[in-house]
C-alpha cells in the first residue's frame, strides 16, 4: 500500500477526509449492475467519518449520503454507491442498519473528479458492527 | 424426479393467464406422467465443443440433439422437474461469460479477425478509462448475456412454458414446450431476449434461441451480431446447481461456436427473508449515465451536491 496525497478534492472535502490510500494489489470490483465503474479511481480509497443523512436503497444501485463535518465548520455530503437491495440485503446491509443519524467510518473508491462520492466498500458504525456491501456476490 | 407443488400452481396460473389449457394443446410430442431417462448422452467438454463444430447452425445442433432425444416429451403436471428457489450466477472473477477464461486473459472464444480487433480494442480502451455498457441507458441485458448477469433468478417450470427469470429489469425468457415452431423468418424482428422454443429430455431441458439483437457477453468481453444465435441444455446439476451447457453460434463474429457450463447456485433464502423484488431501472437519478464525448461513461449530476 502506498500511501498518496489529495490533489483533486475541494479544500473543504480535503479537511473531512481521513486518508487516502492507493492499492496497487487488489483486483478492481466492478459496479455491475448498470454502468461502468471507469469514472471511479479503484485503485485509492478514501475514508471518511460521519453521520448518515440517507439512504436510498434503489435499483440499480444504492446511494449512502453521508455529512461529513469539515474542519472549517462545513459540512460536505458524501454519496457512496453500492449495488440495489437484493445484493445489499444478501451483504447484510438492510435499510435499518443505516437509519438516518448514524455515526459511522466509510470508505470507498472516490470518483476521479473529485466530486465527494465513491463506490462503497466497508463501513464501520459507531457501535463497530462492520459491514461490507461486496459480501452480497458471495454464494451462502 | 420430485414433485413440486409450487411449480404445478403456477402451471395452472400461466395456462390462465395465457388462455391455454392442457387439453388444447396439440402437439405429437408424447405426454409423460413421470420423466423417462435422457436420451441425449453424457458428454464431457471436449465432446461438446466437438458436438458445435460438428453442426454449421445452432438450428442443425438443434435438430440433432432433439433426434437424439427422439423427439423428446412433453411433461404433465406430475412430472415438472424441481427448480424451484433463488439462484444466482456462480461469480467467476471479472465476470467473464465463459467461466473458463483464465484470469487477466482473452474470451477463449474464436473470433474472427474483425471481432477479435474489437474485442483488443475494448481492453485498451478500458486501460484508458474508456467505457460505456450499452445497459447503462436501463435496457435490458438481452440474450446471450443474459447468462452472466450477477443478480437474482428464478425457473419456472411448467408443461408448455419454462419461464427463466433474471431479477434485473424483470427479466424473463420464455422457452415454448408445447412443441410450436420458431416465427416464421420472413416474420422475425430483433428481441432482447429472442424467440425461444424447447423440448424436455427426461429432467433436462433443450432450448434453442433465435431472432435475437447484436450486443455484449459482458463489459470487458466481446461483441455479438443480430445473427446470434443459442442452445442450451439446462439440468440440476445436484441440489443446489443448476447448469446450462451452452453453444452460441454468430457467423459474423465467430468462426466455430462457442461453447460453455453456466452454473447457477441456490441460495438460503435468509429465512425466506430473500425476495424477488420489482426492478425499476430509473428509480434513483444518482445513477442517471450519458456517454461523453470521449466515448466513457459520465454521471449526470447528483442530488446529493446540489
Amino acid at each position: 500500500m502506498i500511501k498518496a496525497t489529495i490533489t483533486f478534492l475541494s479544500l473543504a472535502a480535503v479537511a473531512a477526509v481521513l486518508s487516502v490510500t492507493a492499492v496497487v494489489s487488489v483486483l478492481p470490483v466492478p459496479a455491475v449492475a448498470h454502468h461502468s465503474a471507469t469514472m471511479f479511481d479503484q485503485v485509492k480509497t478514501i475514508t471518511v467519518e460521519g453521520v448518515v443523512k440517507k439512504f436510498e436503497y434503489t435499483n440499480p444501485h444504492s446511494w449512502l449520503h453521508v455529512d461529513v463535518k469539515n474542519k472549517d465548520g462545513s459540512v460536505t455530503t458524501w454519496g457512496f454507491e453500492a449495488e440495489g437491495p437484493s445484493t445489499l440485503q444478501r451483504s447484510g446491509i438492510r435499510p435499518s442498519d443505516f437509519a438516518a443519524g448514524t455515526k459511522l467510518k466509510i470508505s470507498g473508491h472516490p470518483m476521479k473528479d473529485g466530486t465527494p462520492a465513491a463506490i462503497w466498500t466497508e463501513a464501520t458504525r459507531a457501535d463497530g458492527k462492520r459491514f461490507d456491501p461486496r459480501e452480497g456476490f458471495k454464494v451462502k | 424426479m420430485k414433485r413440486c407443488p409450487f411449480t404445478q400452481i403456477l402451471a395452472g396460473a400461466v395456462a390462465t393467464l395465457f388462455g391455454l389449457t392442457l387439453a388444447a394443446c396439440s402437439t405429437a410430442t408424447p405426454t409423460v406422467e413421470k420423466s423417462a431417462a435422457p436420451q441425449i448422452p453424457q458428454r464431457t467438454k471436449e465432446q461438446m465443443v466437438d458436438l458445435g463444430r460438428q453442426h454449421k447452425t445452432a438450428a442443425d445442433l438443434f435438430k440433432a440433439l432433439h433426434d437424439e432425444a427422439k423427439g423428446g416429451q412433453r411433461l404433465s403436471p406430475a412430472a415438472l422437474p424441481d427448480w424451484s428457489g433463488i439462484y444466482t450466477r456462480v461469480i467467476v472473477p471479472g465476470f467473464p461469460f465463459d467461466p473458463d477464461q483464465p484470469p487477466g486473459g482473452l474470451p477463449p472464444a474464436k473470433l474472427t479477425p474483425e471481432y477479435h480487433s474489437r474485442m483488443l480494442k475494448r481492453i485498451e480502451d478500458v486501460k484508458k478509462g474508456i467505457e460505456w455498457d450499452p445497459i447503462s441507458t436501463c435496457s435490458p441485458p438481452g440474450h446471450p448475456r443474459w447468462l452472466t448477469e450477477p443478480f437474482l433468478r428464478e425457473f419456472i417450470v411448467t408443461p408448455d412454458q419454462t419461464w427463466l427469470v433474471n431479477e434485473m429489469v424483470n427479466d424473463i425468457r420464455r422457452v415454448y414446450t408445447d412443441g410450436r415452431d420458431h416465427i416464421p423468418e420472413a416474420d422475425r424482428y430483433p428481441l432482447y431476449n429472442g424467440d425461444s422454443i424447447g423440448f424436455w429430455d427426461g429432467d433436462r431441458l433443450v432450448v434453442h434461441t433465435n431472432q435475437l439483437q447484436s450486443g455484449i457477453y459482458q463489459r470487458s468481453q466481446p461483441d455479438y451480431t443480430d445473427q446470434v444465435e443459442t442452445v442450451e441444455i439446462w439440468y440440476k446439476a445436484d441440489d443446489k446447481t443448476l447448469r446450462a451447457d451452452v453453444w452460441v453460434y454468430d457467423p459474423p463474429a465467430l468462426t466455430e461456436a462457442w461453447f460453455t457450463k453456466q452454473s447457477y447456485a441456490k441460495l438460503d433464502e435468509e429465512g425466506k427473508k430473500l425476495r424477488i423484488r420489482y426492478w425499476h431501472c430509473g428509480e434513483n437519478e444518482n445513477n442517471s449515465v450519458f456517454q461523453n464525448r470521449q466515448g466513457t461513461t459520465e454521471f449526470r449530476g447528483f442530488t446529493f451536491t446540489k
